[in-house]
Order: C-alpha cells, then sequence, then structure tokens
C-alpha cells in the first residue's frame, strides 16, 4: 500500500478497518486528533508544522464524514467502485524471504578480493 | 520447537533498555522454558548489574577475542531457573568496534545456541553492529521514552534501520548506484521514503517491488516506558502509527510500561525489580507485553491465506 498521505482514504487515514463501529471510529478518531495536535510530540523531528496542519484537516473532514451513516454509505460505495474491499491481513507477520546479513557478501577487504579472484563472474 | 530471539533497542540511552531486557528475560524464564540473556550492549554494558550478579569471566568479551569456543561457554548460570546470561565485557575497551567476521560469527552462533528464548539487550545509537543485532532478530522490540529527545532519537533509529535493510537488500541484488540516490533524497522531508519508492517504482519497478518488499519484512514492535498518564500512552500508539505512515513500516506498538520508583530503589539494591516486585504495574505491563506478542505470532501461523474480492 504505496501512497501519499494525501492519497489515504478516510479508513486508513484513521487506521480503522472498513468494518468498523461508531464507537471504534470515536475512539480512532480521538487518537488521531491526539497525534496530530499542535505540538505533538508523535511527531517530533519527522512531520513538518504544514504537513500537520494539512493531515490534521483530513483527519476532521474522515470523521464527519464517517460519523454520519447516510455520508459514510455513499463514501463505502464510491470506495468500493474505486478500490475493491480486501481484509487486512494478520497484524504481525513473519518475514519471508528475509536477506541475512550473511547472505551479502562483503566488498572491501582480504577476503572479498580472493573471493573475488575464484568467482566465476568477476 | 519454536525460537525467538529477542532485540530490545532504540536510539536514546536510558529509556530503560536494559530494565526492559532484564525484566523480560525474568519473565520468559518464569514461563519454565530456558532463557539466555546476552548483554550485547558492546560500548557500556551494565544488564549484570540489573540482575544483582557482579561482573566476572567469561563474558561476551572472552567469545568475541576467541578465549572460549562458543557463545554457549561464555553463558554463565544465575540465581534465576532457566535463565543464563552473556555477561557484557567491561575489560576489554576496544570490543565496542567489533569487526565484521567477529559480528558474523557472534550472529551465527545466537542462531545456532539451543534456547527456545534469546534476548539481546542493545547499546545506544545508530552503529552499524547494533542495527544488525536488531536487524537479524525477531521480534525486535524498540523502547521509548514519552520525551522529545527519546522520540526524536526513535525516528532516527528506524530510519537508520530503513536504510540498512534497503542497503543489504541492494547489496544483494547488486545495484548499488541506488543507495547514493536513496540517501539523497532521504534526507530531504518526512515524505521522502514515499518520494523515494515512488520514483524508483517507475523507473524499475522490479527493483522498487523488491526494496518495498524488503522494507515490509522489516516489522519493529515498540514499548513506550517510564509512562505516567494515559497520555504518554497514547503516545506510543501515535508513533507507532506516524511510523506507519510516514516511514511504511509495519510497526506494532506492544504497550506501555508505567514509571515506577521502586525501579530506582530495586537497582541501588542490585535486585532485579521485576523479581521482588511481581505484582507492580510495570511488571505486569511487561507480562502483558510478552503475551501480546505470543499471541499475535501464533494467530499469525493461523491465518488462512487471503482471499481477494474480484475487482468491482
Amino acid at each position: 500500500m504505496l501512497k501519499r498521505i494525501e492519497d489515504w482514504n478516510y479508513y486508513e487515514l484513521l487506521s480503522v478497518e472498513r468494518t468498523a463501529s461508531q464507537d471504534e471510529i470515536w475512539a480512532a478518531f480521538q487518537a488521531s486528533l491526539a497525534t496530530y495536535r499542535d505540538g505533538s510530540l508523535a511527531l517530533y523531528g519527522l512531520v513538518t508544522e504544514d504537513e500537520r496542519a494539512l493531515v490534521l484537516e483530513r483527519v476532521q473532514e474522515a470523521f464527519q464524514t464517517l460519523r454520519d451513516p447516510e455520508k459514510r454509505k455513499d463514501y463505502d460505495l464510491a470506495l468500493l467502485r474505486h478500490t475493491p474491499y480486501v481484509p487486512q491481513k494478520a497484524p504481525f507477520r513473519r518475514s519471508v524471504g528475509k536477506v541475512e546479513i550473511e547472505d551479502v557478501a562483503p566488498t572491501k577487504g582480504l577476503w572479498a578480493r580472493v573471493k573475488r579472484l575464484f568467482s566465476r563472474n568477476p | 520447537m519454536d525460537k525467538r530471539i529477542w532485540a530490545i533497542g532504540g536510539g536514546k540511552g536510558g529509556t530503560g533498555k536494559s530494565f526492559v531486557a532484564a525484566s523480560l528475560g525474568l519473565h520468559l524464564a518464569s514461563l519454565d522454558r530456558p532463557v539466555l540473556l546476552v548483554d550485547a550492549d558492546l560500548g557500556a554494558p551494565n544488564l549484570h548489574t540489573l540482575l544483582g550478579i557482579k561482573a566476572s569471566h567469561p563474558d561476551l568479551g572472552d567469545f568475541l577475542i576467541n578465549a572460549v569456543p562458543s557463545l554457549e561457554h561464555a553463558a554463565v548460570e544465575t540465581p534465576y531457573r532457566n535463565l543464563r546470561l552473556v555477561k557484557g565485557s567491561e575489560n576489554i575497551l576496544f570490543i565496542a568496534n567489533i569487526n565484521h567476521y567477529r559480528k558474523l560469527r557472534f550472529l551465527r552462533q545466537l542462531r545456532q545456541i539451543e534456547a527456545p528464548n534469546i534476548v539481546l539487550d542493545l547499546g545506544t545509537g545508530s552503529s552499524f553492529n547494533t542495527l544488525d543485532f536488531f536487524l537479524s532478530a525477531n521480534p525486535g522490540v524498540v523502547v521509548a521514552t514519552p520525551e522529545p529527545t527519546a522520540i526524536e532519537n526513535t525516528y532516527l533509529f528506524l530510519k537508520s534501520c530503513i536504510m540498512r535493510v534497503l542497503k543489504l537488500y541492494m547489496d544483494h541484488y547488486k545495484i548499488k548506484d541506488l543507495h547514493q540516490r536513496m540517501l539523497d533524497q532521504i534526507e530531504k522531508n518526512s515524505q521522502s521514503l514515499y518520494g523515494f519508492f515512488k520514483s524508483l517504482m517507475e523507473s524499475d519497478r522490479a527493483y522498487g517491488t523488491i526494496l518495498y518488499r524488503a522494507l515490509r519484512g522489516f516489522r519493529p514492535c515498540l514499548v513506550m516506558n517510564k509512562t505516567r498518564d494515559e497520555r504518554d500512552v497514547l503516545l506510543g500508539r501515535s508513533v507507532a502509527d506516524v511510523a506507519r505512515k510516514y516511514l511504511l513500516i509495519d510497526m506494532k506498538y506492544l504497550g506501555a510500561v508505567p514509571y515506577d520508583e521502586d525501579v530506582q530503589a530495586s537497582l541501588r539494591e542490585l535486585r532485579p525489580f521485576y523479581v521482588d516486585h511481581r505484582d507492580s504495574a510495570a511488571a505486569r505491563a511487561i507480562r502483558q507485553m510478552s503475551e501480546e506478542l505470543a499471541y499475535s505470532i501464533e494467530f499469525t501461523l493461523r491465518t488462512p491465506p487471503e482471499i481477494r474480492l474480484p475487482d468491482a
């Protein structure tokens, strides 16, 4: 899911499932408000003031839409037409096909030079 | 048997990495499965002091300079059941800068050791050795505290890990020219990582996919230590959420460990906090953390394959 923050849909923005209840959305909204409020510690050293204000605006917009069943229905329909809903995968998955440090041949040093000498395609 | 290597790391000193590592080790040992605690803080080791054990030989330094044949031989018994410890080396000053081959030997032996749980207590900062230890483990746990300095260094640590992972894959797939491009771009701003991937996907989709999958394979966990109120607890959630959105990594928030005056008192008495204050809120939080993670790993193994809906 490689998207700019501006392109995140309301559910992604609030970090809730598309099936979330009103209570869950309320809780997620509160958490997002805490994250993107003015002077928030969570953004320290990573996000600029302009970006923060922009995201906060979108968070409020998201909540205004999702709290209203009618508006939410319309939004969901529009969203479904645009991208099909795929339920979230498990929260914690094992890495498959992970490259370990040992797999990477060193580029410097004597051993690297010796290996390069005997490798088929130097 | 399922084997798990825990690495407890983080960008800033004094956030309680060793405290979390010691408490986690003691908790896992109390579950009747052998635990090996390794003090991999090469520069300033003090895990043994937190457990109330005096520095003595053999230690990790003896293993690194080949004075003992294996890491197993460097481990000593502790007064606590099921818990063994590889002490950090205090005597050998140059050991903090171990070379690549010693590092590989250490990592290889960690994987070979027969213990269901290995807990690595890592040092502060983003040196290559620390990052590599952190990335080799699963799960890697980042410990932060609710202070601007700690948060700033947490992001820096995560960014360093990301760069290291991507560099590793670039070296493996021999796409080295990308590295400078990544360095140039990532310095710019918070959305730079996104920008880097976006432009890479446009110019070379295959490499972009490989590197993006590599990035998504990096799944650290976060613990907020020394929290004093509900706001601090929420801050941990926010940090994990921001890391997911801006650094594009799959970060899991394990929970908060409340601030406890008794931690200092235990330290002065050279007694492990977790043993003396088993019913404290902080000890309960440590237990909950490990259960939370164990559960989500178990849950993962049983998750059925993903079902894709037909395109609308």
